[in-house]
């Protein structure tokens, strides 16, 4: 396809794929207005389509120039370790806290969650252990999953994607709900290494649903090394 | 906008301030209109243009805008008042450097 070939030198070269997309589309409306002129000028159709991508300027000349302009480079690019090492967790617990966050005014709004309080109706149990299976299982693979499509995108090395895969799994961000009779109700959001006591406890406990959220959090970077093998 | 010092710094960027001084252009006409007043002394591939269009306008020395004009939707320049200033400070400098080229030469002609 027209400009793929410069898409890939620009994208590899660190610049932001917004940047990329416009220079892109203008360069393309550009040819266009080339094209017609030469067309204008008496050549026809291939010829004429030959000479403007020619007066547009060569994949490496265009490449050069976007690529002289170190402002449009990605902060991917720039510092993927702070991307790729201090995001992914920041993301993850931000991500539980979208699930977990709903339950806790619910349960503040019916007084569920109060000292002393009775436990809270056989309704918000199990929406509220639902929701935190779903947030256990569903997190860590779409937060990974996140990093690697800003891999892809960005035609990072795979190094990045798997150093933020692993640090996902070796944190083990997971939510935990209990509903205790005469005690406070409570919801708890809490991460940890998977080396922790209370880590390992917790996997032992329920190793079917951790073992397909572990499973879940490397598929993206497996399928990303496969995608990567065949080109 | 950072300072380049190579030699011919500034000059491609000088043309472009010039022409949107008077009116908005997209990137086609603004590249026709360089090599019409030049010439053709400036034309190199016509879409190295680009990065320096969006490096002036993210340096706050352009502004832009989709714009559709007989059924053609383009993205159109125009100069913003950061523009009008740096446009000064290039004139300026090329003013002087011309005028240093000049006596440069009138000397050596002198000479032979």
């Amino acid at each position: 396809m027209l400009f793929n070939n410069l898409a890939e030198i620009l994208l590899k070269g660190g610049i932001a794929p917004h940047h990329v997309r416009r220079y892109l589309a203008e360069l393309r409306e550009h040819l266009e207005d080339l094209t017609a002129g030469q067309r204008a000028a008496g050549f026809d159709g291939e010829d004429a389509a030959i000479r403007a991508r020619a007066l547009l300027g060569s994949d490496e000349e265009l490449a050069a120039a976007m690529l002289e302009q170190k402002q449009f480079r990605s902060w991917t690019a720039r510092a993927p370790w702070a991307v790729f090492l201090l995001l992914p967790l920041f993301v993850a617990i931000a991500a539980s806290m979208l699930f977990i966050g709903p339950l806790v005014l619910l349960g503040k709004h019916y007084n569920f969650l109060q000292m002393g309080a009775p436990p809270p109706p056989l309704w918000f149990q199990t929406l509220a252990i639902n929701v935190v299976a779903a947030a256990n299982l569903a997190v860590m693979p779409l937060v990974a999953a996140l990093f690697v499509a800003i891999a892809a995108r960005q035609r990072l090395k795979l190094v990045w994607p798997l150093a933020a895969t692993l640090l996902l799994l070796a944190a083990f961000i997971h939510s935990d709900v209990s509903f205790l009779p005469h005690h406070k109700g409570h919801l708890m959001l809490g991460f940890g290494s998977i080396f922790m006591p209370s880590a390992w406890k917790t996997t032992v406990e329920h190793w079917p649903l951790v073992s397909a959220q572990y499973l879940l959090t490397l598929l993206p970077v497996l399928w990303l090394y496969r995608a990567r093998q065949r080109v | 906008m950072a300072e380049d010092n190579s030699f011919m710094s500034g000059l491609p960027e000088l043309a472009i301030l010039r022409l949107l001084q008077d009116q908005e252009m997209y990137g086609y006409e603004i590249v026709q209109a360089i090599a019409a007043r030049t010439a053709q002394a400036l034309s190199p591939g016509e879409g190295v243009i680009y990065p320096l269009l969006h490096g002036l306008e993210k340096s706050g020395a352009l502004k832009s805008r989709r714009k559709t004009v007989m059924g053609r939707s383009r993205v159109y320049y125009s100069l913003t008042v950061k523009g009008a200033r740096r446009l000064s400070a290039l004139t300026s400098r090329w003013s002087d450097l011309n005028g240093a080229v000049q006596a440069l030469m009138g000397g050596a002609l002198a000479v032979q």
